[in-house]
């Protein structure tokens, strides 16, 4: 039992990973600097539970908002050259942000014991929930309740303008401005949400495996964390969880026997997809089809191009 | 510790003599990116994946160990090919996002493979010149060095020549500036786009050897890092230009030399790639590159 609860922590977590790269799909844009807001996340969050025996709550809000800032922050620069560059762009920014982390060392004595960042060694006395009472079930359902809540504020965004708009620029951002669009703020703006979407998943990564370090925020997870909504198609964000189920819960758990040719297996399957799927697995068409074949009718969606 | 000017202009030394191997790699992500107007992320890991092969076949086969920097090379061009036909030829033209995501995943298809196969572990690699310091005054020459900046040169020249003085670098450029009317002038651009691909690959492969040959050790460690120095030479010499990557390749080489020197080995890249935000916010465009289009 703990096994899948361990299961669906992971899937959770990276839900959030995969729902911050989504916004930014939204407007087009491809961002391999998840992983950086993610790890600022879960490292402000700790460090405030663990050094300043924060709640939990308010650690994950400081994570997520410190996540936010640089997401801003690196908006502008990176924004003002877009498409291949933003990515370029923004794998340095993870690096810079892995390197940071790496060197930093911040030892403090709290009830007698040294705890905080130890830079190589990584930061491991993230206890908040064992020290506080929490069974394995709450955190579970701590972090599902803000795959849910993140998961249904995007798809009610999709239903008003703001979507509508973040869409048209993904689509064609020199349409999108001809019509009154201010570019730059819609871009940085997804960048923002992303980040802070991405912070709060890094702040619950932190809490419930107790322990970061460095090695955990590798361009690797940068590519999981796009992987899942170009796999899952940016038409959907159920398309999203989707991916991850499969990502995490088959290619990853179900393929455990295959040792560590599972991470060969994922670098073929986004080869394979991208050439047989450019535009996402479960795109526009993908769902009416099974809507078609579920028998119900077909909903006409304004967004399907 | 007391750093004079002596220290820092023999790192600048240094630094010059190894960027050669970073101008290398960069002037094959900006061949590629001329070509096609699209990146291949996996490129730095089919280089050493290239100087990878060459090293399993001197210590599989009974061969002069001098012989890696020509297998090398030439396996890396034929890893450059698989990695054309699988991410790039059959995508949408129009699409730049699909096929950069399709070379992530070559990126780390590459490199797992290499983990999986070496289990993780560094492997010695031959150098060029052994034992081979001098001194030039006051300041210390490595002469493995200097052959590596020999050898980066001399590619570099082929490639120039290449590009202007062939048909082959006419049909590239041609393809390059407007494909479509490069087809209707009857270039075979898919078979164009192949050849420089094939070409940075021999490219790449020979920089894979010449770090490995510089570091003396092989490891896949050392992958993503030069994808990531790679591209910021690509984009702070301006993407497309060839002239650019070559001084943003000494560029970056002398600058994270002078960290290495002030900050450590531990902090070092967090400089350099914070040089590109640098540049992002006051040269968008890179040293010697033409306003970005809309694409």
């Amino acid at each position: 039992m703990l096994y899948f609860l361990g299961i669906f922590q992971t899937i959770g977590v990276h839900t959030l990973l995969g729902l911050s790269a989504y916004v930014l799909l939204l407007t087009g844009q491809l961002s391999l600097g998840q992983v950086g807001f993610f790890a600022i996340g879960a490292y402000v969050s700790g460090i405030l539970t663990v050094l300043f025996s924060w709640h939990i709550f308010a650690a994950l809000a400081v994570g997520a908002l410190v996540a936010g800032f640089f997401a801003f922050l690196i908006g502008f620069p990176a924004l003002r050259v877009k498409g291949l560059m933003l990515v370029v762009a923004t794998i340095a920014f993870s690096e810079i942000v892995r390197l940071f982390f790496f060197n930093l060392s911040w030892r403090v004595e709290v009830n007698g014991f040294d705890v905080g960042p130890d830079s190589t060694q990584g930061f491991r006395e993230i206890r908040y929930f064992a020290a506080n009472g929490w069974e394995q079930t709450h955190v579970v359902a701590l972090i599902w309740s803000f795959v849910i809540l993140v998961m249904f504020l995007l798809w009610w965004l999709d239903r008003v303008r703001a979507g509508a708009v973040l869409r048209a620029v993904g689509e064609d951002d020199l349409a999108a401005q001809s019509s009154g669009v201010n570019l730059t703020m819609v871009k940085v703006a997804a960048m923002t949400a992303g980040g802070v979407i991405a912070g709060i998943g890094g702040g619950l990564f932190a809490h419930s495996t107790t322990y970061v370090d460095h090695h955990t925020f590798t361009i690797l997870l940068a590519t999981f964390a796009v992987s899942y909504p170009i796999l899952g198609g940016h038409k959907n964000v159920f398309g999203t969880l989707l991916a991850v189920i499969f990502i995490q819960g088959f290619v990853i758990e179900g393929l455990r026997f295959m040792g560590d040719y599972r991470n060969i297996v994922f670098g073929l399957l986004i080869i394979l997809a991208m050439n047989l799927r450019p535009q996402g697995l479960v795109d526009g068409h993908f769902i009416s089809d099974i809507k078609k074949k579920l028998g119900g009718k077909p909903k006409k969606d304004s967004a399907d191009a | 510790m007391n750093i004079d000017h002596i220290d820092v202009i023999q790192a600048l030394i240094d630094g010059i003599l190894y960027g050669s191997t970073y101008a290398l790699l960069g002037l094959g992500f900006t061949l590629i990116f001329g070509a096609m107007h699209k990146l291949n992320i996996a490129y730095a890991a089919s280089s050493i994946a290239g100087a990878y092969v060459g090293l399993a076949s001197i210590s599989v086969m009974a061969i002069p160990p001098i012989l890696v920097f020509f297998i090398g090379p030439l396996s890396a061009g034929a890893i450059g090919l698989v990695i054309y036909f699988a991410c790039f030829r059959y995508m949408p033209t129009g699409n730049q996002l699909a096929p950069l995501m399709a070379s992530i995943g070559a990126l780390f298809f590459v490199d797992e493979i290499i983990i999986h196969e070496t289990s993780g572990s560094p492997l010695s690699f031959p150098a060029l010149l052994p034992d081979s310091y001098f001194f030039l005054g006051q300041f210390g020459i490595r002469g493995d060095l200097v052959m590596v900046m020999f050898f980066s040169f001399v590619l570099m020249g082929i490639v120039m020549f290449l590009l202007y003085r062939t048909k082959l670098g006419l049909a590239t450029r041609a393809t390059s500036q407007q494909s479509v009317a490069a087809l209707l002038c009857g270039i075979p651009t898919h078979r164009t786009n192949a050849t420089t691909f094939v070409l940075a690959g021999i490219l790449g492969g020979f920089a894979g050897c010449l770090i490995a040959a510089a570091v003396g050790v092989l490891s896949p460690l050392i992958t993503l890092p030069l994808t990531i120095k790679g591209l910021i030479v690509t984009v702070i010499g301006g993407l497309g230009s060839i002239r650019g990557a070559i001084i943003a390749g000494f560029l970056i080489g002398s600058f994270e030399n002078i960290f290495l020197l002030v900050r450590g080995v531990n902090e070092r890249d967090i400089y350099v790639f914070l040089l590109l935000f640098v540049f992002l916010v006051f040269r968008p465009n890179g040293l010697f590159g033409t306003a970005i289009d809309r694409d």
